[in-house]
């Protein structure tokens, strides 16, 4: 089999990204490394796992883990792995457990992955150490605003800190609720495809896509509610699509709903006037009025936390890398505390018109991640082009870059990140690569 | 009193299915009332909807979008369409009233698109109501067995 050098450092430039980043399983496998394995991954949302005892599995890229609450109310992350055996622990996606038992040879942890049980103990010597048989723990866990994020390795920077800021507009998905906190608990839609996890995080924050993709849901809903939706995603679009560093990004939709008193009309639609108003109301009691305008405006927004986090309108979207060319996805939408049950619900059946398995938007994005992965094996046209509105950026006192919403401002971002964590100062020693030859 | 014998509720279930096997979808709504349910809910059997996400929860109103959007020639993920044949059994008349009737039963669902074949399990719970002498159905409930598994495409109607 013939074997090349590849340098990394040469599959993303600032404009293009090479046909190879999402077609090596070996890039694949250094992304797990880099990414998934060595930095802050979201695993989910604390009301997930309420009470002492709940628990959630997760992954760290191929790495099956489990989310908990202990005794004292803390999240722990474990690995999901018997320390004798092998053999996984939890078997249940969710559930309640006082202890993780596996059921192979009876070895029992508790909430902290400690050892607690040990069958038949006479047949290990009087030295054994059943403290250095605790789990695996993630060796970072951290919540922000509910969301749970967790760190393979200890050499990262402190949560807020990485979600730098990113956190504004986590703080206005959280502040849609006049208790400043949402819930995640209403369960998941979980659809799949067979392409790379990156066109996933590319497409949640591409407002270019929209009025193509999304053409027939637009008409017919635009119809339906007397709006041209359109008009939001073409040229003409007052919008904007925002580099936050870190690799975060955003399509900003605030310029589009500004006073307290239009969302209300917006919401009148879809529940009684009077649930509408009282609902802004409490905003604006907790807020003021300034700042219950600012949340309001939020209320439709597209950010893309690197990795694996999408928040676009109510909903946690996890973007789980499985293979090169595999990915699972889990939207997990949120409601909001204290407000009337009709806004919930209306935000649910909202999600539901155009996400998930079934929706009228999501199904054709996901279309769209299977043809590029089989578009992607032709060889020759070996790039992929990210260069729309790079003339046209601007960068803020901030630092923040924008540019219009149309534009590929948030997947530059992406894989601006991307190379500095797969080929950056930190892993300078090590850009290249051995791949086998392609198609061999 | 009016109802349906089990043989002529399967006729109609019959129907239903082969009109979905053949996507003509207008000679569906057809078949619905006007306040229609189409109901697929996802993690479990479905219990609330007003406290669950549901993978479909769609009004007629919103069924009609739907069949709009998947007859416009956009709906990308039904391009190339779901080729489907579909298994019907284990029929059950669970409530028989005036007009009204509640109907179980297990499907198999052959899916074929792009070359991948995926078969699809479940049970149809339909609410059935007889308007102005035709009986149509007011609601319909499908209850995937894999409803809390990935699922990579579900557009077409099940
Ligand atoms: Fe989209």
């Amino acid at each position: 089999m013939m074997a090349e050098k590849l340098d990394l450092n040469t599959l993303v430039e600032d404009h293009r990204v090479h046909r190879r980043i999402y077609t090596e399983p070996q890039v694949f496998a250094l992304e797990m490394e880099r990414i998934f394995e060595s930095g802050w991954v979201f695993l989910g949302h604390d009301s997930e796992v309420a009470a002492a005892g709940d628990f959630k599995q997760v992954r760290f890229g191929s790495q099956p883990a489990i989310m908990t609450r202990d005794e004292d109310g803390a999240i722990q992350v474990l690995m999901n792995r018997c320390m004798h055996r092998g053999a996984t622990i939890c078997q249940e996606e969710r559930g309640n457990a006082r202890h993780f038992r596996c059921w192979y040879h009876g070895w029992t942890y508790n909430g902290r992955g400690e050892l607690v049980g040990l069958p038949y103990p006479g047949g290990y010597g009087k030295n054994f150490d059943r403290s250095r048989f605790s789990l695996i723990r993630a060796a970072k866990v951290a919540n922000y605003r509910g969301l749970v994020f967790a760190s393979l390795s200890a050499d990262v920077e402190e949560l807020p800190d990485y979600l730098g800021k990113a956190r504004y507009y986590i703080d206005l998905f959280m502040d849609l609720s006049p208790q400043g906190a949402v819930e995640a608990r209403a369960g998941t839609h979980k659809y799949g495809y067979d392409g790379n996890w990156k066109f996933q995080m590319e497409n949640g924050v591409d407002g270019y896509h929209a009025n193509f993709v999304h053409q027939a849901f637009f008409e017919i809903q635009g119809k339906r509610l007397g709006r041209r939706v359109m008009k939001l995603f073409n040229e003409t679009s007052p919008l904007e699509s925002k580099d936050l560093g870190h690799g975060h990004s955003l399509l900003d939709t605030a310029p589009r709903r500004s006073s307290p008193r239009l969302v209300s009309n917006i919401l009148r639609g879809q529940v009684p006037a009077e649930i509408g108003d009282a609902y802004v109301q409490s905003l604006v009691a907790r807020n003021g009025e300034a700042r219950a305008a600012e949340i309001l405006a939020a209320s439709n927004v597209n950010l893309a936390v690197f990795p694996n986090l999408l928040i676009i309108g109510i909903q946690l979207r996890n973007v789980i890398p499985i293979s090169f060319n595999r990915t699972e996805v889990f939207l997990t939408p949120t409601t909001l505390c204290g407000v009337h049950e009709a806004i919930n619900v209306a935000r649910l059946r909202a999600h539901e018109a155009f996400y998930g398995p079934a929706g009228g938007g999501a199904p054709d994005d996901v279309e769209m991640f299977n043809r590029c992965q089989a578009g992607l094996a032709v060889k020759g046209a070996e790039w992929l082009e990210l260069s729309r509105g790079l003339e046209r950026e601007t960068v803020g006192e901030d630092g923040v870059i924008a540019a219009h919403l149309t534009d590929e401002v948030p997947q530059r971002a992406f894989y601006k990140r991307w190379r500095e964590i797969m080929c950056g100062v930190a892993t300078a020693a090590r850009p290249s690569v051995t791949l086998a030859a392609a198609g061999s | 009193m009016a109802t349906l014998s089990r043989s002529a509720v399967e006729d109609l279930l019959y129907a239903e299915a082969l009109i979905l096997d053949e996507r003509r979808y207008d000679a569906w709504l057809a078949m619905l009332t006007a306040d229609a349910i189409y109901w697929i809910p996802s993690n479990g059997p479905g219990r609330d909807p007003t406290r669950e996400i549901a993978i479909v929860y769609d009004d007629f109103e919103r069924l009609s979008d739907r069949v709009r959007r998947l007859e416009s020639g956009l709906a990308h993920a039904q391009s190339p369409p779901s080729q489907t044949r579909r298994l019907i059994g284990n029929v059950t008349v669970a409530e028989a009233q005036d007009n009204a009737m509640s109907i179980g039963s297990n499907f198999l669902l052959y899916h074929l698109r792009r070359g991948r074949e995926r078969i699809f399990a479940g049970r149809y719970e339909h609410r059935l109501r007889c308007v102005e002498g035709v009986w149509k159905i007011a609601a319909k409930k499908v209850v995937l067995v894999n409803n809390d598994e990935v699922i990579d495409n579900l557009t077409f109607i099940v």
